[in-house]
């Protein structure tokens, strides 16, 4: 009634949703879906005196107003809007709990609208706050453009011009069913898959898929044989278009996770045509889960994630043995700024076109947590990676990295790197050994493995060596058999000779702590920088050159790469750590760590 | 004069020369400029600014790359050399903006970092 332009005095809607539209310079305006529980309607603006109801969540989506005053104004194109003067609210939205009645849109013949929530929002079927979706500050799915302006721009989205000249309708996603050949839908493409081909009893072709996503809602289209071909090198992730006339039929739904009923499948006829007027889509929308929190992740589950890409490695190609294919792989390393680092596995073209200089920031939409290494993640073909996305967050993330000194000088903690033995730039846990003691490392059911800065305080010359099976890979103790020769009861074999091996227990101290380590034959012959079996016979011959050797090895300075684990022997259960490297001390790369430090402690005040 | 080698002698930055007037100090810098009679020559420091270095006698030796240089700050903010070292840099390169980072905390924190 109140469209038809008669008289209507205080009636009582319920509000479905509420929208900001960003006007640029000036405050936010609501736009607001109402229901009067027959139909809804889209078409309602809140006068800006109005707009503290929605910021302070008194008008806010199911929640019962009553309209006391109100304009109708009537635009261009001639469709009518009802800026809202004054109203009351009667009932808050926790009080009402849902919609009243099953409304279904107000047909003006503009073209379906749905009745539940603008399709700028994630589907219903993502658990929504009950509060109003305040676009602007977007808690839960952050937007990249502003959400659209509709009524500023009366011609988009509701006409287009084809280069032909002739207008067409553009209609929503939303509204695409199989009973409907004739359609256009203007559409942001959110991924782009490969081309696939297959071969099969019936024959062989090709195909690739995409997905589109408007206001209203997201579909699947895939491109088959010829339409493949044609549209591969035109469609680009990322762009918009006017795509028109293609099959609908109803979604395979194991194929993929968008929410529609329906997907599209181009023909012959279809049409796809850039278009320019797009500021009003969407864009992708990511939900990003901080790379601390991915430790807790089920194995399995499918995440967003963002982060800088701090290192790299190179792309290496690995057979696939179900179908003998070969297929490029890269792991990159993302950080961001929880501190903590995550390996993503790229696969394919990503992998082989990747280009991690400048350690750009890079965004995954539905990456796979996988439990390798503790938690790594995995790019999938349904996967989107947008490197260097032009959001809010990505922006966040580039000004903490570049110029927060926390985030240049932070080595990031690894999550992938449970099992990591040895330390690779990036990725290792640095401690004191006062940190290494607090926080109980090593005491769980697996080693703990950290790097520290230590320097040598007591070796240990009595038993520092052991007698070796001297084969290859044998590293077990000999017996001596007193005639020559030496048996091992591993390899089940004599030998007449051994090789000398070392365990060498060392003490290292930092400005708080000390610890016991047990060294072997690598690290003990670094730190006395001898090899064993010189060693073996130095002992033998001379005497005094031996200790010399261990005088000479105290009091300096390492980086130690160290594992502590809970061990039991003889009923005692006591923490034993090894080195497992040791290296000398990059100067450059401690003072900054310890720069770092020092600003984050004094920080904290 | 007091021989500065045997006082207590901050580390500083070009920043620093006006606080410094008189005191003994050390500063390191790379060569920027050497001066045709070999007694004067200019430094700077990791943010890049220059430190006028004078000496009593002449240089007798060819200087180049990274040096700490001992000395006195003079009324004009330059400094009185007494003694210098260079830095060998053949084995790894020697980070100046490292240090000057490192310089703004000893200076921050004067408690953990009493001078003398």
């Amino acid at each position: 009634a109140i469209m038809q332009g008669e008289e209507v005095s205080k009636p009582v809607l319920q509000v479905i949703n509420t929208r900001a539209i960003a006007t640029g310079n000036g405050p936010p305006r609501y736009r607001v879906l109402m229901s009067d529980g027959v139909n809804t309607l889209s078409s309602f603006m809140l006068a800006t005196q109005l707009n503290s109801l929605v910021e302070e969540e008194r008008l806010s989506a199911q929640c019962i107003c009553q309209v006391n005053r109100f304009i109708v104004n009537s635009l261009k194109d001639g469709r009518r809007v009802v800026i809202l003067m004054d109203l009351n609210v009667l009932k808050t939205a926790d009080q009402v709990g849902g919609n009243i009645g099953n409304p279904v849109p107000y047909n003006e013949g503009q073209g379906q609208q749905r009745s539940s929530a603008p399709a700028a929002n994630p589907p219903p079927s993502k658990p929504q706050q009950q509060n109003s979706n305040l676009s602007v500050a977007g808690p839960a799915a952050p937007k990249y453009h502003a959400p659209s302006n509709q009524f500023g721009k009366a011609s988009a989205p509701s006409s287009v011009k084809t280069p032909g000249g002739s207008q067409t309708k553009v209609v929503p996603i939303a509204s695409l069913n199989p009973y409907q050949s004739k359609w256009t839908i203007c559409a942001r493409v959110t991924q782009k898959g490969q081309i696939r081909t297959w071969s099969n009893s019936r024959g062989e072709g090709k195909l690739f898929s995409i997905e589109l996503v408007d206001e209203s809602g997201e579909i699947r289209a895939t491109a088959f044989n010829d339409q493949a071909d044609k549209f591969f090198p035109l469609i680009e992730l990322n762009k918009v278009y006017y795509f028109t006339k293609g099959n609908l039929k109803t979604a395979n739904k194991q194929y993929t996770a968008v929410k529609n009923d329906y997907e599209i499948t181009f023909t012959n006829e279809t049409s796809v045509v850039p278009c320019d007027d797009a500021q009003h889509l969407p864009s992708v929308q990511f939900e990003f889960v901080p790379i601390s929190d991915l430790e807790n992740t089920p194995k399995d589950a499918i995440v967003d994630v963002i982060g800088i890409c701090k290192s790299y490695e190179d792309v290496t190609k690995i057979t696939v043995k179900a179908n003998n294919r070969e297929v490029s792989k890269r792991n990159v390393h993302l950080m961001d700024t929880s501190g903590k680092l995550v390996t993503a596995t790229l696969w394919g073209n990503e992998a082989e076109q990747f280009d991690g200089s400048r350690q750009p920031v890079i965004a995954i939409k539905g990456a796979r947590v996988s439990d390798f290494g503790g938690r790594s993640l995995s790019v999938m073909s349904t996967s989107t990676v947008v490197i260097n996305p032009d959001s809010p967050e990505a922006f966040k993330l580039r000004g903490w990295y570049e110029f927060d000194s926390e985030g240049q000088l932070l080595e990031g903690t690894s999550i992938s790197d449970a099992r990591g033995g040895s330390a690779s730039g990036a990725n290792t846990n640095w401690k004191t050994l006062f940190e290494a003691k607090s926080e109980n490392l090593g005491q769980g059911d697996k080693a703990d493995y950290f790097s520290c800065v230590g320097t040598v305080v007591h070796l240990r010359k009595e038993n520092c060596m052991y007698q070796a099976c001297p084969s290859q890979d044998c590293n077990k103790k000999v017996i001596d058999q007193q005639n020559g020769l030496y048996r091992c009861e591993k390899c089940d074999r004599e030998f007449p000779n051994f090789k000398y091996r070392m365990m060498l227990l060392v003490t290292i101290a930092d400005c708080l702590e000390y610890q016991w380590v047990t060294c072997f034959q690598e690290s003990a012959e670094f730190i006395l920088g001898q090899k064993a079996n010189f060693l073996g016979e130095l002992k033998e011959k001379n005497e005094q050159a031996f200790e010399e050797v261990f005088q000479n090895a105290n009091f300096n300075t390492y980086e130690f790469r160290i594992r502590v684990k809970l061990e039991t022997y003889n009923d005692e259960s006591r923490i034993k750590a090894t080195a497992l490297e040791v290296k000398p001390v990059n100067y450059r790369e401690y003072s900054k760590r310890l720069i770092a430090s020092i600003r984050r402690n004094a920080q904290l005040g | 004069m007091v021989d500065v080698h045997e006082v207590p002698r901050p580390r500083i930055a070009t920043g620093h020369l006006a606080q410094h007037i008189g005191k003994p100090v050390c500063f390191v810098g790379r060569v920027e400029k050497i001066h045709p009679t070999g007694k004067l020559f200019v430094l700077s420091d990791g943010e890049g600014k220059h430190t006028t270095v004078e000496l009593s006698e002449p240089l007798d030796e060819e200087i180049s790359g990274v040096l700490e240089v001992v000395g006195r700050v003079t009324n004009q903010a330059t400094i009185m050399c007494m003694s210098y070292v260079q830095f060998r840099e053949d084995k790894s390169p020697f980070d100046l903006e490292l240090y000057n980072e490192a310089l703004k905390i000893i200076h921050e924190f004067p408690d953990y970092f009493p001078f003398g």
